[in-house]
């Protein structure tokens, strides 16, 4: 892993970035706009499941009618996402908070897929109905507070100073 | 005047510990982004409504009244954990001119929410022809704009 990371680090491409004095700037704030729509309309099904809002809202529609659009925000979060880390990779390696987060959209994106194709398949019998089932309830918590800590750790990410003292003694960076 | 509002802001004690303690600051800052997050959701939900995409089964003052609540909710959490960034970099902010974009454009993003937004979008639907959709597209215009001057702030200045 290390090795990939540091023949990125060489790229005559990720140089160009690096020292690009836009490109930074450009690419965090196309990163948390994009964040904002992917995370806050799938926050608002989180809830939806979960029982906190949108109640008269048939539980069917939001994957039809909102997923495009909270897919289209991941999309662009996943690019300028990865343009960062190809910019900086070694600056970034060493760092908790990176891997966290990494960590926490793997775990996320299984409890997506897992819902999606298990619980998710009975939602003919509840669609409607103010009973959702535990299952889906647990998901949305899941789900709301899996991305809510990859959106603490993606600013963390900023504070290399302040890593758990475990993770420092591990002496990843040096 | 102005000037010495901010300085005076910068010299609070709490602004002190709010520099002096390590996690003050990031902490406060990821809770900030956590509230844009219910804050964008909440505001895309309807302002895409009135674009005519999304949820168009569920009647548009329907849904606007739900998310009424979540958005000023959430823009009470951004300002709460936005205000305290104010006092403990006031010096910083006062020089910065994404900061004043940023603050002119929240004004004029509630002024517009409470004034036409909310009009249009708990109003009887089809009554107003293409204003739904100006006010949806100005909306979302005006609070992707602050988020930008926002992160420049930190970035530019
Ligand atoms: C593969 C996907 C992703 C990659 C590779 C990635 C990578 C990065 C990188 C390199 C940074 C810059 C950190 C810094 O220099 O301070 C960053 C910032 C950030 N990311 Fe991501 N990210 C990804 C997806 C996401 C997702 C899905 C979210 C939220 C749901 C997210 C939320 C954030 C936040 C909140 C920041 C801090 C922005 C700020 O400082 O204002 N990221 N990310
Ligand atoms: C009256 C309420 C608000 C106050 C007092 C406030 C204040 C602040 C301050 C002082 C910062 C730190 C800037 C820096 O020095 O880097 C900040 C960051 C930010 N704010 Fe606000 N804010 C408020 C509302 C909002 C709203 C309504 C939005 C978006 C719609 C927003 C989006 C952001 C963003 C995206 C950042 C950058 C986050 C980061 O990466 O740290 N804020 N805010």
């Amino acid at each position: 892993m290390r090795s990939l990371f540091e023949w990125v680090d060489a790229l005559p491409s990720s140089i160009a970035l690096r020292e690009s004095l836009n490109a930074y700037p450009t690419m965090l704030t196309i990163h948390v706009v994009s964040m904002c729509l992917f995370a806050g309309l799938i926050a608002y099904w989180d809830m939806r499941l979960i029982g906190f809002t949108l109640k008269k809202v048939p539980v069917s529609n939001i994957p039809t009618r909102l997923f495009p659009w909270a897919l289209t925000g991941y999309g662009i979060n996943l690019i300028t996402g990865a343009l960062l880390l190809y910019s900086q990779p070694m600056r970034y390696y060493g760092n908790f908070y990176f891997w966290a987060k990494m960590a926490l959209m793997l775990v996320a994106g299984i409890n997506m897929f897992w819902f999606h194709y298990a619980t998710y398949k009975s939602v003919q019998a509840w669609d409607q109905g103010r009973e959702i089932p535990l299952n889906a309830r647990l998901a949305g918590v899941v789900s709301l507070v899996l991305w809510a800590a990859v959106v603490v750790t993606g600013r963390m990410m900023a504070y290399s100073g302040l890593m758990p003292g475990w993770w420092n003694n591990l002496n990843i960076g040096a | 005047m102005l000037q010495s509002f901010f300085e005076w802001m910068q010299g609070l004690p709490f602004s002190a510990w709010m520099l002096e303690e390590t996690w003050a600051s990031p902490i406060i800052q990821c809770a900030h982004l956590v509230a844009l997050v219910g804050f964008a959701g909440a505001v895309l939900v309807v302002d895409m409504r009135l674009l005519g995409r999304g949820l168009i089964k569920t009647p548009l003052n329907q849904l606007a009244r739900e998310m009424d609540r979540w958005m000023i909710w959430s823009f009470v959490a951004l300002f709460v954990t936005g205000a305290p960034q104010v006092l403990s970099t006031a010096l910083k902010q006062y020089y910065s001119p994404f900061f004043w974009w940023k603050i002119q454009i929240i004004v004029i993003g509630l002024l517009f929410n409470f004034t036409i937004r909310r009009r249009v979008a708990f109003a009887e639907e089809g009554t107003l022809g293409h204003w739904p959709k100006v006010v949806g597209f100005l909306s979302i215009g005006i609070w992707t704009s602050v988020s930008v001057y926002a992160r420049l702030i930190g970035l530019l200045s």
